[in-house]
């Protein structure tokens, strides 16, 4: 997302204009469909929270501070809270509906996948198991490292390492892949 | 410093912060940091970057129709804004009819409660007034009515031959009244006034109007060898009587 066109949105938003839904939607709909995607892991859920995101994030328009984050962890955070909310309130209503295979998850995920992020979500396995489900319980979980090392088992120090590690590799896979476009960008 | 910094990013407050999973308080002691040390600054940023790269490897190709969904939402919330200020200008109308109203009832309760103090003074004279006449009765019925009372009857020298009136004298009760029933006609510069010559002192007891008094008794003051006058005044009474002007005396 270039600082230009993320700024250009922000005022949108601020002057309360439409436009901006539309402009994030185009921009940010398919990351943060996957973010309450990987909260709430069914598409029907996955649609509500995304909906719901966006009238907070249109109503809450006004509250957002540049300077205090960057757009899209405003976005990620008011999408990640409202999927996790909406997590409980059907956790709490049904507690069988919630038992869905892990496998179809998975499927329905790839299958809807955008072609484009295919390259990266190869590259994305090639990040080692371990720190992926460190990554996963924290950032999508709503785990805090506390919890995720109860939950997984795994002592708070080696967490917050494999934290810091998945990131640095995470910045390693994805860091290539702007470099490709950049260059595929120059030759076409 | 260097070591408070290494604790604070050895917690994970500035992950908790980043994932929007910080209580009010801890939001303030993260942002006070990023404020403050570049250090944690940079690796706050890192870490936004690191989180929008993370999340945008598990980008879904969101549904047909969603966005339209969320379109229609927007714009109903937006309707409903509009619908809430339709109200909030018929709340302010209403408020404003209501204020108008308020200060209009408030104005009438003050000159009805302004006419009410007013009504209630003058029961109040009335009753003091009444309360007097019938004081005023009550001795008068004593004086008549009582054995000891003597009756005197006045009548006038030859300046006032016709002038009749009876006076009532009780030295029990120390009250005296008179009647004056006849006064000859005088000129209409002259008129007839009262006075009691009581321990020495002259006072003035008034005009006397002739159809007033016809019926009515009027208090002398009481005392002891009293002297009564009735004399003629210029118009409007005089302050001292005339002597030679002197009609008719009553002595008690």
């Amino acid at each position: 997302m270039s600082a230009l066109l993320e700024k250009h949105i922000v005022e949108l938003l601020q002057e309360r204009n439409e436009k901006a839904i539309s402009l994030l939607y185009e921009h940010y709909g398919d990351t943060l469909y996957g973010v309450a995607y990987k909260v709430v892991r069914n598409s029907d859920l996955a649609q509500d929270v995304l909906q719901e995101s966006f009238v907070k994030i249109w109503k809450k328009s006004d509250t957002y501070d540049a300077s205090k984050a960057k757009l899209f962890t405003w976005l990620f955070r008011i999408t990640r809270n409202t999927a996790i909310d909406k997590l409980r309130s059907v956790n709490t209503k049904t507690d069988k509906e919630i038992q869905i295979d892990v496998s179809d998850v998975y499927n329905l995920g790839v299958e809807s996948i955008k072609p484009d992020l295919i390259d990266v979500r190869e590259n994305l396995d090639k990040i080692e198991d371990k720190y992926q489900i460190v990554l996963e319980a924290l950032f999508f979980q709503g785990m805090t490292q506390q919890e995720a090392s109860e939950e997984l088992d795994i002592p708070l120090g080696t967490i917050k390492s494999r934290l810091k590690i998945g990131l640095r590799e995470l910045k390693k896979i994805y860091n290539p892949s702007i470099l490709l476009a950049l260059v595929l960008n120059i030759v076409l | 410093m260097k070591e408070k910094i290494k604790i604070f990013l050895d917690s994970d407050l500035l992950e908790k912060y980043l994932l929007g999973a910080t209580n009010d308080m801890e939001s303030m002691q993260v942002e006070r940091y990023i404020a403050m040390y570049p250090e944690v600054k940079k690796t706050y940023d890192e870490l936004q970057d690191n989180l929008e790269n993370y999340a945008k490897l598990h980008a879904i190709k969101t549904p047909e129709g969603l966005k339209e969904k969320i379109h229609a939402r927007i714009k109903s919330e937006r309707s409903g804004r509009k619908q809430f200020f339709r109200y909030a200008i018929a709340a302010s109308i209403v408020a404003c009819m209501f204020a108008s109203a308020s200060y209009f009832f408030y104005n009438q309760n003050q000159s009805l409660q302004q006419e009410n103090s007013i009504v209630t003074n003058k029961i109040k004279t009335l009753e003091a007034d009444m309360k007097q006449q019938l004081e005023d009765v009550r001795n008068q019925f004593i004086v008549l009515n009582n054995p000891q009372t003597k009756k005197y009857n006045v009548r006038g020298n030859k300046m006032a031959k016709d002038l009749k009136a009876v006076a009532y004298i009780n030295p029990v009760k120390k009250l005296s009244y008179i009647n004056v029933s006849k006064l000859p006609k005088l000129p209409e510069d002259q008129c007839y006034q009262m006075w009691a010559e009581v321990n020495g002192e002259m006072l003035n007891l008034g005009i006397i109007q002739e159809a007033a008094s016809k019926d009515k008794l009027t208090a002398l003051p009481y005392s002891d060898n009293a002297v009564s006058y009735i004399t003629i005044e210029p118009k409007g009474g005089n302050v001292s009587p005339t002597t030679n002007k002197i009609v008719a005396n009553i002595a008690y």
